[in-house]
């Protein structure tokens, strides 16, 4: 039940979530497996990424449709990327080789590489969408979606959420985001080359401001702070030593740490403030 | 050994399982081991989460210094200004991240028409 989190500051997803499930609260607690929790759940996800992410993820879709559509696929191919692929940069780096002429295993190296930042996302968020019992191909289709919109929207949203309605809520986020990006990919696909370049420019450009206000709005304390800090501000300074993809890593995991370490020194202030 | 020689039938769909599905998706099924001992509310957990931070502003920040394709003919300074202009719209919205993307968007055409 949400009552425990029903509060000023409580996330807004549980906001929108308690007008509808309210008068359910007062009669009967939802058991856990309650099917019609699950299915209100999933719509509260849903209606979560209806509210921006469905169309951040359509403008971004949009650029990697025309991409596809340059780089000669079908559009079968196009949309099994999207909906196989799930991550928007290895989707951009397959598609753009495609368009070079790289070799394929060359191509399978580098999208690996960028896609090593989707292990420790897909980490933060499994302590959360695993059950005592759920089999793990459903534990292995729900890691699936975890990409980097879906991140920034339940890392700090899900925690709040009931754990059993958790999972769903999660469903109805990503399949959201899922109808929104196949739809956007069919619609770069038809429109590439019909976009002015200024336009493509501005497309390319909703995924950084998109995240930066997202990671902004996730921050709760100093070390959300410091990672969000630490991570702009290594990167100009690695990406000349470390190449090839591997400085993402190097920035995740020397930010990172830093960040935490910092944290637990604000931490170890605060306890010993009398 | 690129794309174009597996042209036909179910070819292209099977590079595009070997070469992009697979190599991404590796990551996720490791992740499903490798979090089994991490709990909600442990120390751990927060270190991932601090790592992932960090690892998403790195791939923000690299979009901003050396993007790819039309974004590239926008100067630089113009795409740090119009991130500046978007961040600002976020804090005078009070902290709506609606408002930055309009804001930002508004900003990075204003200069994708200015200098082109």
């Amino acid at each position: 039940m949400p009552l425990s989190v029903r509060g000023g500051n409580r996330p807004r997803v549980l906001r929108t979530f308690g007008r509808h499930r309210t008068r359910l609260a007062l009669t009967s607690p939802a058991k856990p497996e309650d099917p019609t929790s699950s299915v209100r759940w999933f719509g509260a996800g849903f209606l979560h990424a209806a509210r921006l992410p469905m169309f951040v993820m359509a403008l971004t879709f949009l650029g990697v449709g025309s991409l596809a559509r340059e780089a000669g696929v079908s559009l079968g191919v196009a949309l099994c990327g999207t909906l196989l692929i799930w991550a928007g940069p290895a989707q951009v780096i397959f598609l753009g080789a495609i368009i070079t002429g790289t070799p394929l295993p060359a191509i399978a190296l580098s999208v690996s590489l960028s896609s090593v930042r989707l292990l420790p996302m897909c980490v933060s968020l499994l302590p959360y969408l695993r059950a005592p019992g759920r089999s793990p191909l459903l534990s292995l289709y729900g890691v699936h979606h975890v990409a980097v919109t879906s991140w920034a929207e339940s890392v700090r949203n899900i925690p709040a959420i009931p754990p059993a309605g958790r999972f769903s809520w999660f469903m109805g986020l990503t399949h959201g985001l899922y109808l929104s990006a196949g739809a956007a990919t069919l619609a770069g696909y038809m429109l590439a080359g019909a976009l002015p370049r200024q336009m493509a420019a501005g497309l390319l450009f909703v995924t950084p401001i998109y995240f930066i206000a997202a990671l902004l709005r996730n921050v709760r304390e100093p070390i959300d702070w410091m990672a969000l800090g630490f991570g702009l501000a290594l990167t100009p300074l690695l990406k000349p030593y470390i190449g090839a993809g591997l400085d993402l890593m190097a920035v995740g995991l020397i930010g990172g740490t830093a960040a935490w370490a910092g944290q637990r020194v604000v931490k170890a202030r605060r306890a010993r403030r009398p | 050994m690129s794309f174009a020689d597996w042209s036909g039938g179910l070819w292209p769909y099977v590079a595009l399982v070997l070469f992009g599905f697979l190599p991404s998706e590796a990551w996720r099924f490791l992740s499903i081991f490798l979090a089994r001992g991490v709990d909600e509310g442990s120390e751990i957990l927060e270190w991932v989460r601090a790592v992932s931070t960090a690892l998403l502003a790195g791939v923000v920040a690299n979009i901003l210094i050396t993007p790819s394709g039309a974004l590239a003919s926008v100067p630089t300074g113009a795409r740090l200004a119009a991130m500046g202009f978007g961040l600002a719209a976020y804090f005078v919205f009070r902290r709506s991240v609606i408002g930055a993307v309009v804001a930002g968007e508004a900003a990075i055409l204003a200069a994708a028409w200015w200098f082109s």
